[in-house]
């Protein structure tokens, strides 16, 4: 073969490698050349909604914005209280479900307690022999306390509950007379429940503080597993109970207050965030206050006595706190009345000492 | 139904029953009359019975540690269920719609709040005395604690209805008010009237006799 021939097929030999690897590519080159790029149509460009940015700053969406308005006041100058819909479901999704689960719980333990240790009796039975615990005045302040809670329990739980228990019950109608009555009745006898916590608070307080021996008893759990624990006047379980309930209460006193005079100046915020307390402070008293009504009536004999007339057995007395029992017997109280003698009279005499 | 009812005959028997009720147990007390006393009088009885009237709203000087919490109670929600039925705006209302004709000044709504939850708070602590108090339990009648309780429903039935958005919370109340009228000629309620012919009678015997009591 001559160099002629042999550099026209090498020449051919390229030129067919360069149709096969280019050739396909031309029509990509062509579809690049001829389609133009993104967002330089009209039909790319995308036109924003002139409202949204103005909606986003009404919502507050990222950036704290306080408009200004003629009005003044408080929150006038808030369109939209985008911390209203957090509330909102908080209230529906947590506090709702979540509550009723704490109080449910709370009575289904309590029920399987009573189920499985009964009634916890007084050891050796009763003595017949009385022992003044509460003077007039405590009970006074017991029950005023007792009464106004339990008329603001009933009332602010059907306001929580009341849209999913009642209305199933008496139709939207009648809820709505219900709410409407409860929300009146709540708000008109809430002060009432400050003044009851500050007497049974300074009342109280004194025979509540941390004692030796508390531990003890806690560590014990009151003797329920197992043997006897020394108690002063006030076990550690009621010293918690009262701290509990003081705290708590207060914390529902003073949002309640909040809550029910809305003139002093508190934007929607404040009185969100009163509500969201004022409910778990309600929901956690609720929620104890079963167990301390349980153990004062059916769980534990010769209790109710102590609230109910103020006396209690005498075997009570030494089986539950009987640090307090030897110091009444040894009347080195001057303050708590020494019943003298065997039986009880009918408190004539300790009457006319605790007025 | 219900409404037609209330307004209606309910409260026309309750009327009736009031002042029919009260008229006849003041005249059967005034008709047993009084014996003669034939000693010579020693002082003004008329002046005795406006002074024991008067003195006796205040409790003496010894027995004050013994009753201070009646006392103050008492005067705690009798003092506040007179002010609340007679300048609550509602009541202020009704007066003048069905008896008197005219109006007078409501008391501003904080006020009517306050002195709610004092006329409340005194009740309740009254009733806890009388069920707590073993001498007060002990000579209490249930006549005692109905005339509470049909009180107390009142008072509540009322702070039901302080919106007034609902008329049945306002029947309510105006029923269990009328109630309460029938119930009172014939209870421990007549205490409200008969306090002050019975402490003038104790006032006009020792003022008769020149005792100062």
């Amino acid at each position: 073969m001559n160099i002629a021939r042999k550099r026209h097929m090498r020449n051919a030999g390229i030129l067919t490698l360069l149709v096969v690897f280019i050739l396909p590519l031309i029509p990509y080159a062509i579809s690049a050349v001829l389609t133009p790029p993104a967002g330089s149509t009209e039909a790319d460009v995308q036109v924003p909604n002139p409202s949204t940015v103005l909606w986003q700053d009404v919502r507050q969406r990222g950036v704290e914005i306080t408009g200004k308005t003629q009005v003044q006041g408080v929150d006038t100058g808030v369109l939209i209280n985008k911390t209203g819909e957090e509330w909102r479901k908080y209230r529906m999704e947590i506090l709702v479900p979540y509550g009723a689960y704490l109080m449910g719980g709370i009575l289904a333990l309590i029920f399987l307690f009573y189920l499985v240790r009964g009634s916890l009796k007084i050891p050796g039975g009763l003595s017949g022999k009385k022992i003044l615990r509460f003077t007039l005045n405590e009970r006074m302040v017991h029950w005023f306390t007792v009464l106004i809670f339990w008329l603001l329990g009933v009332t602010g739980l059907i306001l929580l509950y009341g849209r999913m228990v009642l209305i199933p019950l008496l139709g939207p109608a009648g809820f709505s007379i219900t709410a409407s009555a409860s929300k009146e009745m709540h708000n008109l006898i809430g002060p009432l429940f400050l003044f009851a916590m500050l007497a049974l608070i300074i009342t109280f307080i004194k025979d509540n503080f941390y004692s030796s021996g508390d531990m003890k008893w806690l560590f014990k759990a009151g003797g329920l597993l197992g043997g006897h624990v020394s108690a002063g006047r006030f076990n550690a379980g009621e010293k918690i109970w009262f701290w509990i309930a003081s705290i708590f209460g207060l914390a529902l006193c003073i949002t309640g207050l909040i809550l029910d005079f809305a003139i002093l100046g508190q934007g929607r915020e404040v009185m969100a965030l009163s509500h969201v307390i004022h409910s778990i402070s309600a929901i956690v008293m609720i929620s104890i206050s079963f167990g301390h009504i349980y153990l004062g009536t059916a769980g534990m004999q010769g209790s109710f006595s102590s609230m109910a007339n103020g006396y209690v057995d005498e075997n009570w007395a030494k089986a539950h706190h009987d640090r307090w029992y030897e110091q009444v017997k040894n009347a080195k109280s001057k303050d708590i009345p020494v019943q003298k003698g065997g039986v009880a009279t009918s408190g004539v005499a300790d009457s006319r000492k605790s007025d | 139904m219900f409404e037609t009812l209330v307004n209606g005959i309910f409260w026309d028997i309750a009327l009736v029953v009031f002042f029919a009720g009260i008229a006849w147990h003041i005249i059967s007390i005034f008709r047993h009359g009084l014996r003669t006393d034939l000693a010579e009088s020693r002082g003004s009885s008329f002046t005795g019975a406006i002074k024991a009237n008067i003195s006796r709203f205040f409790p003496r000087r010894e027995m004050v540690p013994h009753i201070r919490l009646h006392v103050v109670a008492g005067y705690m929600f009798h003092l506040g269920l007179f002010i609340l039925v007679l300048f609550a705006a509602p009541h202020i209302d009704f007066i003048a719609k069905h008896i008197t004709g005219f109006t007078w000044t409501a008391m501003p709504h904080w006020s009517f709040v306050v002195v709610a939850q004092i006329a409340f708070a005194g009740l309740i602590l009254l009733w806890l005395v009388r069920l707590l108090n073993p001498v007060s339990r002990l000579i209490s009648r249930a006549d005692d604690h109905i005339a509470t309780i049909l009180v107390f429903i009142v008072m509540l039935t009322g702070c039901m209805a302080l919106s007034e958005a609902y008329t049945g919370l306002t029947l309510l109340h105006r029923f269990t008010v009328e109630l309460l009228m029938v119930y009172f000629p014939f209870s421990s309620l007549m205490h409200a009237i008969l306090f002050v012919p019975s402490r003038g009678f104790t006032g006009a015997l020792f003022g008769r006799r020149g005792v100062s009591a």
